[in-house]
């Protein structure tokens, strides 16, 4: 069973070839932000490396928000346009769950955020003590503040006193994080930090496996925010 | 020769269209999803709403373009789709989604300069146009006169300083309280009032260029226009008819005097403002009076669709011209 999982959701650009139990392949750029150029030579280079075509595959795997607006719908475009070309079910998976997915058997609380610019993060809390991440809490677009508040919430209700919080989202914010949460906050080596293709790929392997998969014609990207004229004018969701 | 039949995809503004041309003229199928009821209830073209649209149904006009056509995915021979120029964000919806499909089907891919796609909506129509011709290419964005001198090959000989003609229509439409889109408001109102009862300047008639301004006209305007709030005589109706008149007297006669200078052939005019019904009626006139027949596509050929898109790329698909997977969009038009 193959998968190719597409990732463009934050600055970094990953694709990765997954078998079941296996990584074939990953690449992964955190350089400039040119995904509109950098995404499809990736793919390409991902399937021939591993002497494969879209046809080969058995589904294709994206993350659906949230994240960069322009990026999600750069990797959702890029998928559906694989998808419908070969008939291939399609998978998504969120960008936050794939960042919290760098994580596993631990017990600390793990933090993903994400940079939602003005001031604000995207946000969710996850359980890691099993190989795959429960969520703990709602997806949602907040300040570091009320990450803050969110944390100390479940620490208490779940019995955790460490946390880990990863994604560049965290990144702004390190210092404040730091005061907040002292050394209950366990700092993570870089390479943990971003979203991992191969991370988005093993989830997916998981959702193929149930056979929950997305309706090409309709699928739309998480952007857990309307937009700026949607919001000055009232008009909630089109 | 063999029958060459291309995808073409297009998403630079509102429209996600899709459309299937063979041989660069047999139009298969002709998609349009338009959100124009979507961005009216915002008074124009919100960027991001319209990616956001874009995105969710690309897949289904694409598909529909091969259930109307009655093909397979894999009977095209290449994937046409506009790089160039638009709104950024709707632009790069198209592009990754055109790669993906003809990256999976292993089919060439071939970006197209949208405003050249508006030119080719002539050729659709009309394969009986000669060169060398002189192209109006009237649009929201952009407002250029053109040299053709054979099929792919233009010369910019002029263009706007400002405003773009489209543009100058919307804001007067705004101010004037029509609504939007401001082209087909100002026209319907104009149809009830009378030019020259209010008078506009002609901006850049009387230079020897092929230049043209129109935020000087829509700024005259603005200020007649408040005159008339306070109290001066004159009708929304008549203001409409004045306008339309200013701004179309000045296209016609600059694209004129460029037919005369460059010998042409024909004249073309292309853009979502080549639909305006004055533009269309005294172009074809004055062309009449020098002996230069005068192309306009139909009107549902004038709106921002994929066969024009479809039908240019069969010129790039003759000359083996196709785009890398690394191509990017671009708002702006780069180049001819
Ligand atoms: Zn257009």
């Amino acid at each position: 069973m193959r998968i190719l999982a597409i990732d463009s959701a934050t600055p970094v650009a990953g694709v990765a070839l997954v078998d079941e139990n296996k990584v074939l392949c990953e690449e992964w750029v955190n350089y400039k932000k040119t995904h509109s150029q950098t995404l499809m030579p990736m793919v390409d280079q991902v399937l021939s490396r591993c002497d494969c075509t879209v046809s080969d595959l058995q589904a294709i795997a994206v993350t659906i928000g949230p994240g960069s607006f322009t990026g999600l719908r750069i990797g959702l475009a890029a998928a559906k346009g694989l998808a419908l070309a070969t008939s291939k079910p399609l998978i998504t998976i969120s960008t936050l769950e794939v960042l919290a997915h760098n994580v596993c058997y631990s017990s600390c609380l793990v933090g993903a955020l994400l940079d939602a610019r003005k001031q604000e993060v995207y946000a969710a809390f996850y359980d890691v003590q099993s190989a795959y991440p429960q969520i703990l809490s709602e997806e949602t677009a907040c300040s570091p503040a009320a990450v803050t508040a969110m944390a100390h919430d479940l620490m208490s209700q779940h019995n955790r006193d460490k946390l880990i919080l990863l994604g560049d989202g965290a990144e702004p914010y390190e210092q404040y994080f730091m005061q907040e949460f002292g050394d209950d906050l366990l700092p993570l080596p870089m390479q943990y930090k971003l979203p991992r293709a191969a991370c988005l790929g093993s989830l997916a392997v998981q959702k193929y496996k149930r056979q929950e998969f997305e309706d090409v014609f309709s699928l739309r990207p998480v952007y857990l925010r309307l937009s700026e004229a949607q919001t000055r004018l009232g008009i909630g969701e089109i | 020769m063999r029958d060459v039949t291309i995808l073409g995809i297009e998403s630079s503004c509102d429209e996600t269209a899709a459309a299937i041309v063979r041989n660069g003229q047999q139009v298969l199928s002709n998609l349009i999803y338009s959100q124009i009821d979507i961005h009216r209830q915002f008074g124009g073209v919100v960027p991001e709403v319209a990616s956001r649209k874009h995105v969710e149904t690309i897949a289904l006009v694409v598909d529909q373009a091969f259930k109307e056509a009655a093909l397979n995915y894999s009977d095209i021979d290449a994937v046409a789709v506009t790089n160039r120029p638009g709104l950024i964000g709707a632009l790069l919806v198209g592009l990754s989604f055109a790669k993906a499909f003809a990256y999976a089907l292993g089919k060439p891919l071939i970006a197209v300069n949208h405003l050249q796609g508006h030119i080719y909506s002539n050729f659709l129509e009309h394969p009986e146009i000669e060169f060398p011709a002189v192209c109006l290419v009237v649009s929201g964005g952009h407002t250029s006169l053109l040299l053709m001198t054979s099929p792919g090959d233009y010369e910019e000989i002029g263009s706007t300083r400002d405003d773009a003609a489209g543009e100058a229509f919307d804001k007067v439409a705004r101010f004037l309280g029509l609504g939007y889109p401001g082209g087909p408001a100002v026209q319907k109102a104009a149809e009830k009032g009378q030019a020259g009862v209010i008078t506009l300047p002609r901006v850049f008639l009387d230079r020897n260029d092929y230049e043209f301004s129109f935020s000087g006209l829509k700024t005259a305007a603005m200020n007649q226009w408040r005159k008339i709030e306070q109290g001066q005589p004159g009708t929304v109706y008549d203001m409409a008819a004045e306008f339309q008149a200013a701004l179309v007297e000045v296209l016609v006669e600059k694209t004129i005097s460029a037919a005369n200078q460059y010998s042409a052939r024909n004249i073309l005019i292309a853009g979502g403002v080549a639909a305006n019904q004055e533009l269309r009626n005294l172009m074809k006139k004055r062309g009449k009076e020098i002996g230069v027949s005068v192309y306009y596509p139909s009107l549902q050929l004038c709106t921002d669709n994929a066969a024009m898109i479809a039908g240019n790329a069969y010129y790039s698909y003759q000359k083996g011209d196709f785009s890398p997977l690394d191509i990017n969009a671009h708002a702006s038009l780069m180049s001819w």
